[in-house]
Parts: structure tokens; sequence; C-alpha cells
């Protein structure tokens, strides 16, 4: 059978309609269901992934052809941001398997799965508007998810993420609207066609509603209030997702519409700006929390900053780099997500210090957040090393020393807080005995994550071989075009 | 076929085998290790000085290793100190937990290390260098304690600052060349602006000066060198802060003696050295605990080899290389005695030990010989570095360098003097009546290191023959030598086994006539003799001066001291996090904030599009 870019949204969307009903009949079949459509969806984008990256495969839904119907798009970079969301998507599962017992799985897994529908159908869509509807998806998912422990806590981290949200969605579909109502299409291609079309003005204004509105979602600062409480009240998976899916397809919406659209050196500018501040003070804020999943936050904001400056030097070195970086932040930051999770089960406490001594206690659970803590700082032999090097690379053959500072200024504070937390587990101390385990699919979720970051840390050319055509495809505007319309 | 690769993969499985094997076999974990580094070590000492190449491509990085005469000269030393290091560390770690984890650092940063020196690409430098500073900062937070962890977070921090100066110069270097290979970009380098080869060679010095110690940047050390476990510490001071030799002589001799600035980087480091030297030195005669003590020194030394490095000319270089050997050798002695020390009293503080010499008197042995050496004085490996690195520095005119190394030299016998005699010499208390002699696998690296020391003393050619091939890598430089004698600068020949021999018969001499003179147990003493003031001491009354050593030196020089650099950088540090904290709270957890944040930017975007994206509204 030849496996089809549709079926990225259509099955997700399926099952996640499907999960209820099965719901009524076992409750096995709830928790096997999506692990079994995320397995065939990375299998399917595995299968995929040498033929997007030869020539984009477009594919016109509903049988009219673009400009006037709605197209998929699967290039390289879609292809490598949705290999990447497909498998850490079956993960996250795996990890949730045994995590997810206190509420009714079905809303869980029926969530998720609409989150993935989300999240794919953002990177997939050759449509503004479809575009816009898939962001709602992924957002609706994504606060109920935040809410989903039902506590107080996790309910004014969703409010505030909704209010947020609400200016997200609210902006794009403003933008949206505008660009229509100058072009009088919704096509991306088509609108790249016609961008002439649009007056200065109103162009000035969908630039500032896409960036204020995508930045949203793509945590710049400072638009990233929403982060920190949403990661850290969530359930430590849900942290994974909005980690490692919900703000790569936000970042990749934002970046798209900047590429096709707006690529100005001033917006470019503008973009590496907003990085180096959204890294700095992510990095200055994360090291004086103390609890870990909100640590885990603020570095995620500073990851994300740095995906950014590396975005918007708009080189293909550096957009390959930046591609790099979304890829190791998303497998590292889960593993780190996954492995907070339980020690936060493990202390009764969302608190680093009380999670002294627990380093011995949980031995493999530690090890696993010490290992991706080593990662994510960019120590080799892991994958987070190749990475950094090759966004510094960029950075210095853009000739901009200061931004090289500015980064490596952030790493050094970023090393010093991960490892104050990774040395707080170690501390010798009497632990009360604790007979609760981390469950077997834990272990292995968490254990796949770090094969893989130790792998591509040792082979980073599996990764690296495919950045350049997925970098050439986001910087190319008329290449996309070229495709998008036939 | 020997080649690097085998090397490499030895140490890093090898660690993974001795981690396994600590889950299965009892002491397996230390037996592994020592045997795997039995094997590298042969592997090392069997690779061609010139060979062992090995290209490969790590994505589209090109890596290529091979051993080249200045590498294999540290790569045995690393191997020695090592095997040495992993031996004591048999008897010393037993009993303790997680010895896995240790055995498997250990060799993972011995494994880096080599990486390090048989690099010959910029980035696989960086990728060893990086490995080298997680697996040794796992080694000092080994114990668990808060205060190792302290020490390890201050390590990791200056490191990492270290690394990324370190890292900015590679990729700025990169940038340039388009190449990370070292023989291009040393080839490239000359043609790019003056500016950008001051700025890519003081970025090198100072992620090669973290690690070397080289004052300002040396605070982390002391604590880093104090709470490791002491098998460690010999390699981390004996060998580990040498790869910031390794790496400040290729940035002298390799990126900057093709410049115009050479002159400045020389002085300049020739000065910073010298001044590492001196006030190391002065630190290390406050410190009270013995490990302190001696990290203190080993500061100071390095700062020996920096001036000699620095000077640039063949003979500082052969003094620094050689000082490089000998101060891994007599440093290692002296942190495996001072370790020993602890094993079987559990204090590393000199002021509550004393007269352990009839009670452990091979450790002593190893001491007295490490400190002989320290100081310089002749007919042990110490003096040979010593008088070639005087001679350097009297014939390329540094006669202001000369007064610092000699205030340092001198100063440095108080702080040796009360090392051997705080926990050796002086009035035995009761408490250390049952102290056995330190554990054979203890001992037999440290005698090997002290016949080493006297072989290298008497027969300093064996030595600097390897070294006179590492300087021909470095630049034209020849060391003349010949197996037992050492030139001076001015042509003159001084035969080491004569000065041996004659000191030899002095002290067997002496040691005879002390014999005869005290063969009778009890001695009398004259009416004169009041220092107790006529009484009698009872026995707890404690007569040695451990306490309070160097009492008037410390008064003479403490208000000076007091201005540390360690005080202002964590000054620092404590006011950047305090600022940190005022800027934390950007982040209210105010959702009607975060909402006028969204909204303050929009309004600024749309007011100032015209400045930021040239577009006007």
């Amino acid at each position: 059978m030849e496996f089809s870019p549709v079926l990225y949204i259509a099955i997700p969307l399926f099952a996640a309609f499907l999960i209820p009903l099965l719901g009524k009949v076992s409750k096995t079949l709830v928790k096997f269901t999506p692990g079994i459509v995320l397995l065939f969806l990375s299998y399917g984008s595995v299968l995929l992934f040498p033929k997007a990256m030869e020539k984009p495969i477009v594919q016109i839904v509903a049988g009219f052809k673009p400009p006037f119907g709605i197209s998929l798009y699967y290039g390289p970079t879609a292809a490598f941001l949705i290999t990447m969301v497909t498998i850490v998507g079956f993960v996250i599962w795996l990890y949730s398997y045994k995590f997810i017992i206190r509420e009714p799985e079905e809303k869980y897994y029926m969530l998720f799965m609409m989150l993935i529908t989300g999240s794919t159908g953002i990177l997939l869509t050759g449509d503004m508007f479809n575009m816009f509807v898939f962001l709602e998806i992924t957002s609706i998912a994504a606060y109920s998810l935040t809410a989903f422990l039902r506590d107080k806590d996790g309910a004014e981290a969703a409010f505030k993420y909704l209010l947020i949200g609400a200016f997200s969605s609210t902006f794009f579909l403003l933008s949206v609207m505008i660009i229509y109502s100058y072009t009088g299409t919704l096509n991306f291609a088509d609108i790249a066609r016609h961008i002439d079309l649009i007056p200065p003005m109103a162009k000035g204004f969908v630039l500032v509603l896409v960036l204020v509105g995508m930045g949203i979602e793509a945590e710049m600062f400072p638009l990233n209030g929403w982060a920190p409480d949403a990661y850290s009240q969530a359930p430590s998976p849900v942290g994974a997702v909005f980690g490692g899916i919900v703000v790569k397809a936000g970042l990749y919406a934002m970046i798209r519409i900047v590429f096709l659209f707006f690529n100005t050196p001033e917006v470019l500018q503008f973009l590496v700006f907003m990085g180096i501040l959204t890294l700095l003070i992510a990095e200055m804020a994360a090291m004086r929390q103390s609890q870990i999943k909100r640590m885990l936050a603020f570095s995620s904001i500073g990851q994300m900053g740095l995906v950014i400056i590396a975005l918007g030097l708009g080189t293909t070195d550096s957009t390959g780099a930046a591609l790099f970086q979304m890829f190791n932040h998303a497998i590292i930051k889960s593993l780190l997500f996954f492995a907070a999770g339980y020690l936060v089960f493990h202390s009764g406490s969302k608190k680093l210090e009380d999670m002294e001594g627990l380093g011995y206690d949980k031995p493999i659970t530690s090890f696993f957040f010490a290992l991706g803590a080593l990662a994510i700082i960019g120590l080799p032999p892991f994958s987070g090393f190749w990475s950094k090097l090759l966004i510094l690379m960029s950075v210095a053959k853009a000739g901009e020393i200061w931004i090289l500072v500015l980064i490596l200024a952030g790493s050094v504070i970023e090393a010093i807080y991960y490892l104050r937390a990774v040395v707080k587990l170690y501390t010798r101390k009497e632990v009360p005995d604790n007979v609760r385990r981390t469950p077997i699919s834990g272990l292995i979720a968490m254990g796949i994550l770090a094969a893989v970051i130790i792998y591509v840390g040792l082979y980073p050319g599996v990764i690296e071989k495919w950045l350049t055509p997925a970098a050439n495809n986001l910087l190319n505007a008329a290449d996309y075009i070229k495709a998008g319309l036939f | 076929m020997i080649s690097v690769p085998v090397i490499l993969s030895v140490m890093f499985l090898g660690g993974l085998l001795a981690w396994l094997a600590n889950r299965f076999v009892p002491k397996g974990a230390s037996w592994t290790a020592v045997l795997v580094m039995a094997f590298a070590g042969y592997l090392v000492f069997a690779l061609p000085s010139c060979g062992g190449a090995f290209n490969f491509q790590v994505g589209t990085m090109d890596i290529m290793w091979k051993s080249t005469t200045y590498s294999s000269l540290f790569a045995m030393l690393i191997a020695v100190l090592g095997f040495l290091g992993l031996l004591y560390s048999m008897d010393f770690m037993a009993g303790k937990q997680n010895l896995g984890y240790y055995y498997m650092n250990f060799l993972f940063t011995l494994g880096a290390m080599l990486g390090i020196v048989y690099s010959q690409d910029l980035v696989s430098l960086f990728f060893f260098w990086e490995i080298m500073t997680w697996s040794s900062f796992m080694l000092v937070i080994y114990s668990g304690k808060k205060e190792a962890h302290k020490a390890g977070i201050k390590y990791f921090a200056y490191s990492a600052i270290g690394a990324y100066f370190l890292l900015s110069a590679i990729v700025i270097l990169y940038a340039k060349s388009g190449s990370f290979a070292l023989s291009e970009n040393i080839a490239v380098f000359p043609q790019m602006g003056v500016w950008m080869q001051v700025m890519v060679i003081t970025f090198l010095a100072l992620g090669f000066g973290v690690k070397s110690a080289m004052m300002p940047l040396h605070v982390w050390a002391p604590e880093a060198y104090g709470e490791s476990p002491s098998g460690f510490t010999a390699v981390f001071s004996g060998a580990l802060s040498k790869m910031g030799i390794f790496g400040l002589g290729l940035v002298l001799f390799k990126f900057a003696a093709n410049t115009e600035v050479f002159v400045w980087v020389k002085e300049t480091l020739a000065w910073l050295g010298g001044l590492t030297a001196m006030l190391a030195t002065f630190y290390a005669v406050f410190q009270k605990d013995s490990k302190k003590l001696l990290a203190y020194s080993s500061i100071g030394q390095l700062g020996y080899i920096i001036v000699g490095l620095a000077l640039g000319t063949p003979l500082g270089i052969m003094a620094a290389l050689f000082l490089t050997i000998m101060h891994g050798a007599f440093k290692a002695m002296l942190f495996m005695s001072a370790g020993a020390v602890y094993m079987r009293t559990g204090t590393t503080d000199m002021t509550e030990v004393n007269g352990l010499i009839t009670k452990m008197p091979l450790t002593f042995l190893t001491a007295l010989f490490g400190i002989i050496s320290v100081a310089g004085i002749p007919p042990l490996g110490g003096f040979i570095s010593k008088w070639m690195l005087y001679q350097a520095l009297l014939e390329s005119n540094h006669y202001f360098l000369i007064i610092v190394i000699f205030i340092a030299s001198t100063t440095a016998f108080l702080y040796l003097y009360r090392f051997i005699f705080s926990l050796f010499l002086g009035q035995r208390e009761k408490e250390v009546e049952n102290i056995k002699e330190a554990p054979l696998s203890m001992l037999i690296p440290m005698l090997f290191l002290v016949v080493f020391v006297l072989v290298a003393g008497v027969v300093p050619g064996t030595i600097i023959a390897p070294i006179g091939k590492a300087m021909g890598y470095l630049g034209n430089f020849k060391a003349s030598w010949e197996p037992a004698v050492v030139f001076s600068a001015w042509g003159e020949k001084i035969d080491m086994q004569v000065i041996a021999t004659t000191i030899g018969v002095i002290f067997v001499l002496g040691a005879i006539f002390i014999g005869l003179k005290d063969r009778k147990s009890t001695r009398l003493v004259s009416t004169k003799d009041i220092h107790t003031a006529g009484e009698v001491p009872t026995e707890n009354e404690n007569l040695t001066y451990a306490v309070n050593f160097n009492q008037p030196f410390e008064r003479a020089l403490g208000p000076l001291l007091k201005l540390s650099v360690d005080k202002l950088f964590n000054l620092i540090g404590i006011n950047l996090e305090g600022t940190f904290e005022y800027l934390r709270y950007v982040y209210t957890g105010n959702g009607q904030t975060y909402a006028m944040y969204v909204i303050l930017m929009v309004v600024i975007l749309i007011l100032f599009s015209g400045s930021i994206f040239g577009i006007h509204l």
C-alpha cells in the first residue's frame, strides 16, 4: 500500500473519535490504540522519508486543485519534523501507559490523539486557513490536557494558557483574513506568489500579527508567560508533549510564514534579537527555580530561543542546525520530563530540595535525568553537542561574534543550574524506604530516548545528512511555490 | 595493528566493562580498570610516536587522529600516572560504594585525555575536552557530600566558561579557514587580521588556562583537588591539569609564533605564570589541610611550567616539559602519601595528625622524596627542571621574573616543610598508636615514583630524549642532552652522577655519624635546656607546633592575601544570581500581566514597525 500524507491527519483523528467508543468495550483497547496508531505513523513516516527528501509530495484533498482546494505539502522540512513528532509521540504514549492511571483514560488518549492530529496538520498543510483550524485543534487539546489532573493549580495554569492562547488564535485568524481580502487565496504557495498585491501597510500588520500570534506558540519572549505554568502543572507526559510537539509545530508555522512571505533582513534580525532575549531571560529565570518542572519549562523556553536565533540567521547551515536542535530538544526534553515525572512521584514533592538522595534510592530514573541534563547542556558524546556545535559554527560563519558570546553565556548558566539539580539528586542522605517503583513501560520509554540520544551523539550523520535538504526547503520560497502549485 | 582508535576504544569500552564488572564480581571493577589501563598503557608505549593515523567522518566533519612526538610525550604521562592512580585506588577505594561509577569515570577521564592529545582536529579535541570535564566532575562529586558538590559545581562552572572560550575560538577559526583540521588552521592563521589573531589567541589561552589553573582562573582548583578521592587527585593534578599545558604549547608555538604579537603573548603568559607561581605558593603556606596545601602547590608548579613555555627558548620549553613530567610524578607522590595518611587516620587536617614516621615509614619516604623533588634539591628530578628554568630565564634576560620565581621557590620550603613535619614528624599522639602502614597496592605506585624521581635526577637524559623529540614537533627546537649530563646555557656540563654520588656519600656518612652518636637510647640534656621551663610535660600536652605553623609569615602576608580573586568571583556570582532573582519576576504568575505583555508587544511592534521591519504603518 502506498503510504499517503493524508493518513497522518486522518488516522489519529479517526482514532480520537474511536477511543471513547472503544472505552465502552475494553480499557486495554483504549490504552493500546494510540500506541498502535503512533507506531504505524512512525513506520509510515520513516518509509516516506527518503521520498519526501528527494521531491516534496503534494497531495490534493477532496479533488480540487490548488489554489482552490486544500493541499497537503509533505516536503523535506515537514517530513523531518513529522518523523520527529510521530516517534516522540509514540514514546510519550509508552510512558503514559502506566503514568496516566488516575483519571478516565479515554479522555487523556482522545485529547492526545487530537493533539497529534493538530500538530501533524500544522506541519503538513499547504493552506493558511487550514493551518488555523489545526492550530485550534492543537491548542484546545493542549488546554484540556494542562488541566487534566483537575486540581486547582492545573486549572489556573490552563486558564492562563487559554487566555494567552486566545490571543494567538485571534491574531492568526486576523492575519488570515487580511491576507485573504487582498490576495483572494489561502494557499501558501499562491499567497507567496501574489504577496505583492498586499499593500505595505497591511503587510506590516500581517507580519506583526503572525509574529505575535505564533510567537506565543513558539514561546518567544515576552509572550511565553503561559509556558512555565502549563509545563509544570500539567501531567509529566504532557510537559513532554508541549516541549516535543506543540511548540515545534507553532514555531514551524511562524517560520514557514516568515520565510515564505517576509524574508527580509530586518525581520530576520528581529528574530535573532528576540531569540537572544528569550534565551538569556529564560536561562536566568531557570537558574532561580526551586521546582524541577518549572526549571525544565524555563529551560525549554531557553532552548526555543536558541532555535529562533539560528532560524533568524537565515542561512542554510543555521536553519539546518536549528532543525537539528529542534529534534534534540524534542527527545532530550521529553527524557527530562519523563524522569522528572517519576522523581516528583517518588519524592512526593515538586521541589528540588525534597529530592535529595533519590539518586541512590532510584538509581535508574535519576541516571536518566542526569543523562538528559548532560545532553541538553550540550556535552559530548550526546546528541545535544552536535546541534549546539552546528549552531555556533553557523553563527561564527555569519561573523556574529557577539551572538556567539551571548549564546555561550546562556549555556554557562544552563550548565550550572542543570548540574545543581543533578548533584542534588546525588546528595547522600537517608531516604525513607520507598516501595514505589518506576514502572517498566516508563523505563523503556526513557531507555529508548536515552539510546537515541547516545546513538545520535556518536553518529550525528544519521540526522545531519537530512538537514541541508530540509533547511533548503524551508528557506527557498521559489521552490515551494513551484511545487505547491504544480 | 596499533592505532589511535584502538587505544581509545580500549579505554572507553574498558570503562563500561569496569562498570559492568562491578555488578557481577566483587572487586571486579578495580581489577578490570587496572588491567584495561595496563593494556592501554602498553598500546600507548608501543604506538610509534609518529603514526597510528586514523581519519574518518562524523556527519560532515572530518575527524583526524594521529600520534605525534608531542602528543606521545603527554600520552605516556597520562598512561603511567593513570595506571598508578588506578593501582593506588585498588586499596584506597576498597569497600567503598559505587565503585563501578568511580572506575568507569576514571577510565573515561583517562581515555578522554588520550583523545585530546591524539586529536589532530579541533572538533575531536573539543569533544574529548568536554568528556574529560564531565567525567572528572563526576569524580569530584564522588563522595556525595555537600562540600564535594559545591566544589564540583564550581569546577564545572569554571571549566564550562573555559571550554566555551575554547569553543568560540574553534568556531571562529573554522569560519575563517573552513576546516577544523589543526594543520590547516595553523597554516591559515598568520593571514588573519591582527585583532582576530589576538582574539583567537586570548580565547584559546583562556580556555586552556582554566584547566592548567593559571591565575586568576585557578579558583576552582583547591576545592576540586581537595574533595576528589586521592587516587584520582594524583591524576587530576599530575596529568589532567597538564592538558592545559598541552594546549598552551600548541597556542604558543603553533598559532602565536607566526604572528606579530608573539612577543606580547609570550611576555603576558610568562608574567601570568610567574605571578601564579608566587601567589599560589603564598596561599599554600596558609593551608591547614594537607590536600589543599598540595593543591595550591600544584597551581604554583604549573605556574613554573607556564613561565618556561612562555619564554619560548629551547631551554625554557625543555624546562617546562621536563617539569611537566616531574610534576606529574612528584605531585602524584605527595597526593598519594596525603591520601594514605587520610586513609589511615581519616583526616587531611595537618593540625590533627603528628608523628607518623615510625608508623608509616614508607609513606614518609615517599613524602620526603616528593618534597625534595618539589623544592628542586639535587639529586632528584625536580632539581634538573629548576636548573634549566633559571638558566632559561637568565639567558633570555628576564631578571625581574627571576626574582619572582626565586621568591616562589624559597617560600615553597615553608609549606613543604610544614607538610612533612606536621604529618610525619614531631610528637606522636596517642590516637595514632594503632596506625598501620598503607596497604600494598598503594605502596607500589608510591615507591615506583620514588625510584622514578631518583632516576630522573641522576640520569635525566632518559626523560630528555622524548622531550627533545616533542620539542621538534612544536618548532625548530633542539634539546642538547646526554644521558647523565645537563648542559648549561653557556655550554658547561654538569654531570648529575657525580653530584648524585657526592650527595649519596654525604648522606650515608651523615646517617652513620648520627647513628653512632645516638646509639644510646637515652640522651643527656643539659640543665640549660629549658623549653618546658623545668616542668615535665604530661602525655596529653601538645608540644608540636603544627598549629600556627608559619605564624610570622602569615601575619606579614595575611592582609595582602585576603584580597583574593576567589572572593571577587564569588561576589560577582552572588550578585548575578541576585539579579536573576529579580529578572525572574518578569514571570509574575499572573495571567493578566502576561496578557498585557502580549498587547504591549503588539503595540510596540506596530508603533516601531518602521524602524524594526522597515515597513511603515
